[in-house]
């Protein structure tokens, strides 16, 4: 049961197309998992397009209908009754592995670039062409104590496989937790089980013990700037 | 809870609240016959919006002609996707809206030169819903927003407006009225919670 959400500041500038790719991302796998945001998701659409209809119309002088029906017809590949109807999608792929994250990976988390750090962490860096944020694909291997580290930037994460817990209760699938500058992870923090999570990252990690070292490595790799 | 009761109550508030989608009828026939005359219908009401709201939108980067290019963009897609639209689930103002939101996100991404191609419906993408108690709600909802919107206080209109219509972000509305971001945030929850979208932070 996925208990940690977005807030409203990430649902509202989601809908409204504001969001930044990276922190996008985040909620649109988050949405794969959580019906509730889905539904606030679409209610807040509901809002802008009551706010699109209230505008004040802008009537262009000449009618632009026929040149948009030739431009239509001249491409159209679709003739009547064809265009089938998208059967309801099921929310996540075969692999449990939202459908936003494999299409970003372009089909598989297999076609990233990981890099493995150490025996029980490996991390890929996931190019979404988003300049003010990095975004990373973290598998980490049950039985381990989270990393204990700092943060200097806000630090989104959606567990997308497995679970962990820390003092703030535990975390599942779907969870989408923020944690902000200066906030320091609970060191007591375990992993259930194997763990998948997509890792959005407002700026580089200052590690406060191994996690340093374990660290590096990505911090080089995003400086020589996620070339695949 | 017994399922069949719950739903057949939901179905009759539903007929007594939501009030029926007039375009619907010209998005169906559009889907179905490739009909032109339901579509120019729709183009009449809908671009002069769909051109507002992206010459408020796409940022002071966009020109009129820049403007009326993406328009254009969200008619053919209207078009080409009106087999999609259902009607369970969304108005055909708010389906119209979301075309026009990706579209105009997609014009940003290109004019940044981005060079990772990405499908911005993968990220923004029409969320299935196969509960149709969901969608019932949700329509109901929709009557709900209708209503209460028009309650709100100026305040509260300002900045809901500089979010969704002018396509800024909490951060950057709050910047530009000289608010701190937490302002921001309350006001607009101050307004969501009375358009009984009640986001639990
Ligand atoms: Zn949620």
């Amino acid at each position: 049961m996925v208990s940690f959400h977005p807030d409203s500041k990430f649902l509202t500038d989601f809908a409204a197309g504001s969001l930044p790719l990276s922190e996008a991302v985040c909620v649109a796998a988050h949405l794969e998992f959580c019906g509730k945001c889905r539904a606030h998701v679409q209610q807040l659409s509901d809002v802008a397009a009551q706010m699109m209809v209230r505008l004040d119309p802008v009537v262009d002088d000449n009618d632009g209908f026929e040149s948009l029906m030739q431009r239509i017809e001249s491409s159209d590949p679709a003739p009547a009754g064809q265009v089938s109807n998208i059967a309801a999608k099921a929310a996540v792929s075969a692999t449990g592995i939202p459908r936003v994250v494999e299409k970003l990976a372009g089909g598989s988390l297999q076609n990233l670039n990981w890099v493995k750090l150490g025996k029980s962490l490996r991390i890929a860096p996931m190019d979404i062409g988003c300049k003010s944020r990095q975004t990373a694909i973290y598998d980490i291997k049950a039985g381990r104590p989270m990393p204990e580290h700092e943060h200097r930037g806000e630090e989104i994460t959606v567990l997308l496989k497995g679970s962990f817990s820390d003092a703030d209760g535990k975390y599942v699938k779907g969870d989408f937790v923020v944690r902000y500058a200066g906030e320091r992870h609970q060191p007591t923090a375990t992993l259930d089980t194997d763990c998948i999570c997509l890792v959005s990252l407002e700026q580089p990690v200052k590690a406060s013990s191994w996690w340093y070292r374990l660290m590096e490595p990505f911090v080089q790799y995003r400086l020589s700037g996620f070339s695949r | 809870m017994d399922n069949d009761i719950d739903m057949e109550s939901a179905v009759t508030q539903l007929n007594r609240s939501t009030v029926p989608d007039a375009w619907a009828e010209s998005v169906r026939l559009v889907a179905v016959k490739r009909d032109r005359a339901a579509f120019q219908v729709l183009y009449k009401h809908f671009s002069p919006l769909i051109r507002a709201f992206l010459l408020k939108s796409m940022g002071s980067g966009a020109n009129r002609s820049e403007a009326e290019e993406i328009t254009q963009e969200v008619l053919i897609k209207v078009w080409n996707k009106a087999a999609t639209f259902n009607p369970a689930k969304a108005s055909v103002n708010t389906w119209i809206f979301t075309i026009a939101r990706n579209t105009r996100i997609d014009f940003i991404r290109r004019n940044d030169r981005n060079n990772r191609e990405i499908d911005i419906e993968d990220i923004w993408h029409d969320a299935e819903s196969p509960e149709p108690l969901v969608d019932m709600q949700q329509r109901r909802a929709e009557q709900v927003i209708k209503q209460a919107m028009a309650t709100l206080p100026e305040e509260q209109v300002q900045v809901l407006y500089k979010a969704f219509m002018e396509g800024k972000s909490h951060n950057e509305v709050a910047e530009e009225l000289s608010l701190p971001l937490g302002t921001v945030k309350s006001r607009i929850r101050l307004a969501l919670n009375k358009m009984q979208i009640l986001i639990d932070r």
